[in-house]
Order: C-alpha cells, then sequence, then structure tokens
C-alpha cells in the first residue's frame, strides 16, 4: 500500500502542498482531483519519489520511501501529463529505450514491446518516428513507456488531454482493462467523467490541501441531501405552480419560462404526485428530469468554482 | 545501462538536421572555403614532407675490400689467428657497416631519413633527381683506408663525398646533421680507438636523433592554410557539441524524460557520466572525421600520429567534461540560456583568442598566450606544433592547461547540480 502521511511542500515561501494524507491501497483505484494549482502534480511527484517533502513522509509497504526509494520505483509506472517521449525515435525504439533502463534486455525485451504495443494498439506503426504520430496514438504510447516493466501501482496524471474523443474513448478503455486486472490506479483528471468511471475512491484536492475523500456515492452524499427535478412544459399557470407547494411542502418551486425546477428532499418520491397536480390542472409535462449530484456538484459545492476554471 | 543512455544521446544527434549541419557541415564547409581562399596568402610554398630521401652509393664493400686488408694487415707482420682476430673486429668497427645497418637502419632514424643503397651508380644523373635530397659516396678504398689510419698511424684522406640538395632545407639539414654526427664520432673514435673504446658506444643513435631535432626546431615546417583551417574549425566546431547535448537533456526535464529515466532507478550521476562520454565520444569522431578530410580531400600529411591521438583524445575529454557542465547549469536554471550564451558570445571570444579565424598572436604576443589558456586554443596551438615537425613534448603544456579545464569542469558539475532533484 502507498500512503501519504501529512504530506507538505514548500517552494520557497509558497506551501503548495498541505498536510496532505491519502491511501492506496493495492488494487484500488483511486482518483485526485483539483482545479488547476491545486497541488496535484506536486502531489503526485512526491508519492512517485521523484520531489522529498518538506515535511510528512511516504510509506511504501510500511517503509519511508525518502530514503530508499527503489522499492517503490520497481514497481510504479508514470503516465505524466506531458508527452515524454523521444518524438525523434520510432515507437518501438522509444519503448525499448524505457524497457532498457528498468533492466529488460533480449527477448524478455522484445516480449515485452510487442505486447505494450499490442494493448495501445500501435504494433502496426511502431516502425514510425513519433513527431508523425497523432496526439492520441503520442499519449498512448506515453501510457505504453509506463508499462514495460509492468508496474504494479499506475499513476496518471491528465492522460487523456487535448485528444480526439475517440483516442479517449480508447484510452479509458485500456486503464480500465488495468483496473479490472488488479493494477493500482492513482487517476487525475479535469474530466469528471472519467474518474467517475475509472476510480473506486475519489480526493478532491484544493489550494494544496484535500478538501473531502470517499468513493463516489459518499462524496455525492457530501453535496447535499436534496434531489432537483426539472419539469418541461407546455404552458404553466399559477394553479398548477400553488398546487404543487401545497401537496409538496418541503419543496421548493421556482418558474423559469416552459422550465419547472423543484428541489426537495432526496428521501421522497414525488413523481407521482408532480404527474397527478399536472393532469388535475390541464398542463402537459413534455420531459421530467431527476438530476442525481455529479462530482461536478461535489466539487462545485465544496471549492465554489468549477474543476476546469 | 550507461550504453543505452550513450546509443539514446547519439541517435537524436544523428537523427537531428540542426547538430548535423552544425558538427559537421558547416566546418566542413568552411574548411574548403578557408584552405582555398587563403590558401595563397598563408602558403608560401608547398607543404613538404619531413623525411628526407638519401642515397648511398658504396663503391666498395668489406667484402671487396677484404683481400686488400688482408694483405696489408700480412704486410705488418699479422698472421695466423691474429689476423683473423683483427679481420673480425676491423669488420664490426666498419664505419660504413655501423652508418647503414646501425644509424640509418634504426627506427628512430627511420622516421626522418629514407635511405636507398646503390652501388656504382653515377651521382651526376642522381642529382637531377629533385626527389633526392642528399647523395652519400663512400669511395672503394674507405674501409682501408680507415683502417691504417685508425689502427696504424697511417695518415690517410678518409675521402668521403656528400652532395645535399638544397632545394629543400630542412630535409638537406637533417642529412647533413647525421651524416656530420656520423664523420665527427667516427674522427673521434680515431683518437680513442687505442683506448679499445667501441665505435658502436661512440657512434650511438641518441645523439643523432638529437640532432635531427635541433635541426627541426631550427627550421620548423610551415603550417599551410589547408592545415591551419582544419585545425582551427576542428576545435571551433568541437565547442558547439556540449549545448547540443545540454540542451537534449534539458528537453528531457521539460519532457518528463528525464522523470521516466530517474524512477527507472537510473541515478543522476550515471546520467551525467553518460552525457560526459558522449560528449567525449562525438567530439572525437567529430575530429578524426575533419582529420580525414584534411587527408583525403586537402592532401594534408598529419605527422607525428600519437602526439595527434593525445591531443584530440585530451581534448575530446574537455568537450565531455564541458558538455557535463553545461547540461548541469541547464538543469540548475531550468532555461537554455547558458547554452545559447556559450554558443553566441564564449565560443566566439574562445575562437577569436584561440586562432581559429587567423593567428591571433599575428595581433598581439599576449592575447595568444591567453589564447593558449583557451581549451580550443591550447588545442590548436598543440596540434600546429606538432605540425611544425616538433617533438612530443611540445604539447605537453598545452594538456596541462585542457585537463586543468576538465577537472575545474569536473568539479562545478559536482558543485552545481541540483541535489534536491531536477523536477523541483
Amino acid at each position: 500500500m502507498l500512503q501519504a502521511i501529512n504530506l507538505s511542500k514548500k517552494f520557497k515561501t509558497k506551501e503548495v502542498v498541505k498536510q496532505v494524507n491519502m491511501e492506496m491501497p493495492a488494487g484500488e483505484s483511486i482518483g485526485l482531483i483539483g482545479p488547476n494549482g491545486a497541488g496535484k502534480s506536486t502531489t503526485i511527484s512526491m508519492l512517485s519519489s521523484l520531489i522529498i517533502p518538506t515535511s510528512g513522509e511516504v510509506l511504501w509497504d510500511g517503509k519511508s520511501i525518502t530514503k530508499d526509494p527503489d522499492p517503490l520505483r520497481k514497481k510504479l509506472g508514470v503516465v505524466p501529463q506531458e508527452i515524454a517521449l523521444y518524438p525523434e525515435l520510432s515507437a518501438r525504439e522509444n519503448l525499448a529505450f524505457f524497457g532498457r533502463i528498468y533492466g529488460l534486455k533480449g527477448e524478455l525485451l522484445e516480449t515485452r514491446i510487442t505486447e505494450v504495443l499490442m494493448k495501445i494498439g500501435l504494433s502496426d506503426r511502431q516502425r514510425d518516428i513519433v513527431k508523425t504520430f497523432s496526439g492520441g496514438m503520442k499519449r498512448r504510447l506515453n501510457i505504453g513507456a509506463a508499462l514495460l516493466h509492468r508496474p504494479s501501482i499506475l499513476i496518471m496524471d491528465e492522460p487523456t488531454v487535448g485528444i480526439d474523443p475517440q483516442s479517449r474513448a480508447y484510452i479509458l478503455e485500456t486503464v480500465k482493462q488495468f483496473v479490472e486486472e488488479g493494477m493500482s490506479l492513482l487517476y487525475t483528471s479535469h474530466y469528471m467523467e472519467e474518474v467517475e468511471l475509472l476510480c473506486d475512491k475519489v480526493y478532491i484536492m484544493d489550494q494544496g490541501e484535500i478538501i473531502a475523500y470517499g468513493t463516489k456515492e459518499e462524496l455525492k452524499e457530501l453535496v447535499s441531501s436534496n434531489q432537483t427535478i426539472e419539469l418541461r412544459v407546455n404552458l404553466v399557470n399559477a394553479n398548477f405552480e400553488k398546487a404543487l407547494t401545497n401537496q409538496l411542502p418541503t419543496a421548493i418551486v421556482r418558474t423559469e419560462e416552459e422550465l419547472l425546477t423543484i428541489s426537495m428532499p432526496k428521501n421522497e418520491e414525488p413523481l407521482a404526485t408532480i404527474f397527478a397536480i399536472a393532469a388535475e390542472n390541464n398542463v402537459v409535462i413534455t420531459a421530467a428530469i431527476v438530476k442525481v449530484p455529479s462530482l461536478e456538484d461535489v466539487f462545485l459545492h465544496l471549492t465554489g468554482k468549477a474543476l476546469r476554471d | 545501462m550507461l550504453f543505452t543512455l550513450i546509443l539514446k544521446q547519439l541517435k537524436m544527434l544523428s537523427r537531428n538536421k540542426q547538430p548535423l549541419i552544425i558538427l559537421l557541415v558547416m566546418p566542413l564547409v568552411l574548411i574548403t572555403i578557408l584552405s582555398n581562399a587563403l590558401g595563397s596568402i598563408m602558403d608560401g610554398e608547398e607543404e613538404q614532407a619531413i623525411q628526407a630521401n638519401l642515397v648511398i652509393i658504396d663503391d666498395s664493400s668489406w667484402d671487396q675490400e677484404k683481400d686488400a686488408i688482408v694483405n696489408f694487415l700480412q704486410q705488418q707482420g699479422l698472421t695466423g689467428p691474429a689476423l683473423e682476430s683483427l679481420l673480425l673486429q676491423f669488420e664490426k668497427n666498419d664505419p660504413a657497416h655501423i652508418l647503414k645497418n646501425n644509424i640509418l637502419n634504426s627506427d628512430e632514424i627511420k622516421k626522418y631519413i629514407k635511405v636507398e643503397d646503390k652501388q656504382k651508380a653515377d651521382m651526376e644523373t642522381l642529382r637531377e633527381d629533385m626527389k633526392i635530397d642528399g647523395i652519400l659516396r663512400i669511395p672503394a678504398n674507405f674501409r682501408l683506408d680507415y683502417i691504417e689510419t685508425a689502427y696504424f698511424n697511417k695518415q690517410k684522406l678518409l675521402d668521403l663525398s656528400l652532395y645535399l640538395n638544397q632545394e629543400n632545407e630542412i630535409r638537406a639539414s637533417i642529412i647533413s646533421s647525421i651524416l656530420t654526427e656520423w664523420q665527427s664520432e667516427y674522427t673521434k673514435f680515431l683518437a680513442l680507438s687505442n683506448a679499445g673504446v667501441s665505435p658502436e658506444q661512440i657512434l650511438n643513435n641518441q645523439t643523432s636523433v638529437e640532432k635531427i631535432e635541433q635541426v627541426l626546431e631550427a627550421n620548423e615546417r610551415k603550417i599551410p592554410a589547408s592545415i591551419y583551417y582544419t585545425v582551427g574549425m576542428l576545435v571551433m566546431f568541437a565547442l558547439y557539441i556540449p549545448s547540443f547535448l545540454a540542451g537534449f537533456a534539458l528537453q528531457e526535464v521539460q519532457w518528463k524524460v528525464y522523470d521516466r529515466i530517474l524512477l527507472a532507478g537510473v541515478s543522476p550521476t550515471w546520467y551525467t557520466l553518460s552525457i560526459f562520454i558522449t560528449g567525449s565520444l562525438v567530439a572525437f569522431i567529430q575530429q578524426i572525421i575533419m582529420l580525414l578530410f584534411g587527408r583525403f580531400a586537402l592532401g594534408i600529411d598529419w605527422i607525428n600520429i600519437n602526439a595527434m591521438i593525445i591531443t584530440i583524445v585530451s581534448f575530446s575529454v574537455f568537450i565531455g567534461s564541458l558538455s557535463a557542465l553545461l547540461t548541469t547549469l541547464q538543469f540548475r536554471t531550468k532555461t537554455d540560456g547558458i547554452a545559447n550564451l556559450f554558443n553566441g558570445l564564449v565560443i566566439t571570444v574562445f575562437s577569436f583568442l584561440g586562432g581559429s579565424f587567423f593567428s591571433i598572436r599575428d595581433l598581439s604576443e599576449t592575447l595568444g598566450k591567453i589564447g593558449d589558456f583557451t581549451p580550443n586554443g591550447a588545442t590548436m596551438s598543440a596540434i600546429l606544433s606538432i605540425q611544425k615537425g616538433q617533438d612530443l613534448s611540445v604539447i605537453w603544456p598545452f594538456m596541462t592547461v585542457i585537463y586543468v579545464l576538465v577537472i575545474i569542469c569536473i568539479l562545478l558539475s559536482i558543485v552545481f547540480f541540483p541535489r534536491r532533484g531536477v523536477a523541483e
């Protein structure tokens, strides 16, 4: 298990990571979300032994990695946000280089390269120079370069930034397979749906601090105990609105042209009542959406800003 | 591990057009242009090889003179074993034999003099051959006359004739110095023979080699424009290697490839060592290409290969250490400002002071001396001294400068390498 205990990092006078505590049990997939400048990359760098913390500890299987990072490094694969590849070398040459510096050689190296190329779907382009690749192909190779030594933990920092939806879907599917195969994953992304898809637990970070963590459901519970129902109606009349308020006393009803928004406690099931009131008042409901809180809403609620701000 | 890093750096260099153009194409083009454009101004005469051609016309031989010598000894009352013993001693001490087989046949002297033996040749015909720098004629009764003079106090005239082709003063001087030394030594022997001193002890090669070196010092080979600018460009363009390697290293940090390298367990020391070795290797290859270009395209006859190898290896080591230092400084500053400053300013100043564009000593002796303290200037002075025909020992002061600079670069690399990691 990889643990961060009271991890802090100061650059000159600015404290960019403050007392962060995290846990990454074996086989689990963890999401780390936060706006730009929240301290995610610095935290990842400390967790992966690239930066020494100002205070606090990173433990791998209970032992500090500050003095001896090698046991962690052998098990760790890191996919940085940047395309950390040599553009002048071919895909295969890149993989061969990264494999060799991990001590792989000969037949074993060749087998691993072929295996990784298959996984990332670049077998047919393996001899091509990387600078001729599309953004999505570079991203896939970027992931592949972290897999050659078969790590048991994979840390991915925004691995789908700036690529087309098709490549993004391919990458997500690939990463999902890694998780299903039992690889531990620490995943950061601006795309909340990616974190929702891949991660069991999520840490939310803002201004260097972990402001919330838990399973996706636990976090959504944090947002509010309310549910929001949006109704699109053909003709809003005052009676309908009044009837709703009377029969659903816990509801807050707002009208905006043809859109009616009803907020009320989550434990109630109001849809049948709403449709009955609509029928009594000759109101035709053309669409009804029960909005479940998303991680985006959680984030907005906790930080007061959207994730991409 | 080290090999993998070096191979990757070599691939990066070879697959980028800019380094290839600057490190190989530009110097070759400039060498060609400058050698041709300035050749007529700089070159007073053709470059001349340092090895002299000597023809020895021996009108006799020990075997041919042996009967006459035996007759003479019998006339002196010598017979039987005493005569035989003396004959053996005289044959062994024959100055012509010692000259041809001991002195001129030694490895040290063969570097400077190529000997051709001819018998009964026409001296006048040989004189017309301008490739021949000297002709020594040993007369018919030389051995007998020598024995009579050396051992029996007869005053015979030892009439050797030496012709020197003055077309090439250095080569003529080399032959003259050797033969004068030989003559002087065997004349001395005439006086010392009674004391039982062997002529081999007197006529030694070391003295002859020293004489040649004195000649070479007094008559240095002229350095033509082709040699000057091949060396000038060679030392100047090698200085661009460190900034390319440091630039690639900075890119590796910016692209986070360096993080991957660290995560794979490669220590910063190994990484820096790989830059050092790559820099040295590329500099060595680059210099060899320049020298081969000089040899085959410009017809330069590079002499004293051993001293040349010592010099270019030393300069290559310096380039390696400078590559490590620039990489370290760029890691520390996280910008390419240092490499740009080095390329834009330092190389220009060093090349000017080192004499890559023209001989700075012609402008100012002080600037010339300062230039000898730049790595390129020291290397250039060492190579030019070698090519002037000077002895290997002439390069040591320059090599001292180079290795002091190597040590400084390595120490600064160690001091400035970011202790807390490049990622921060």
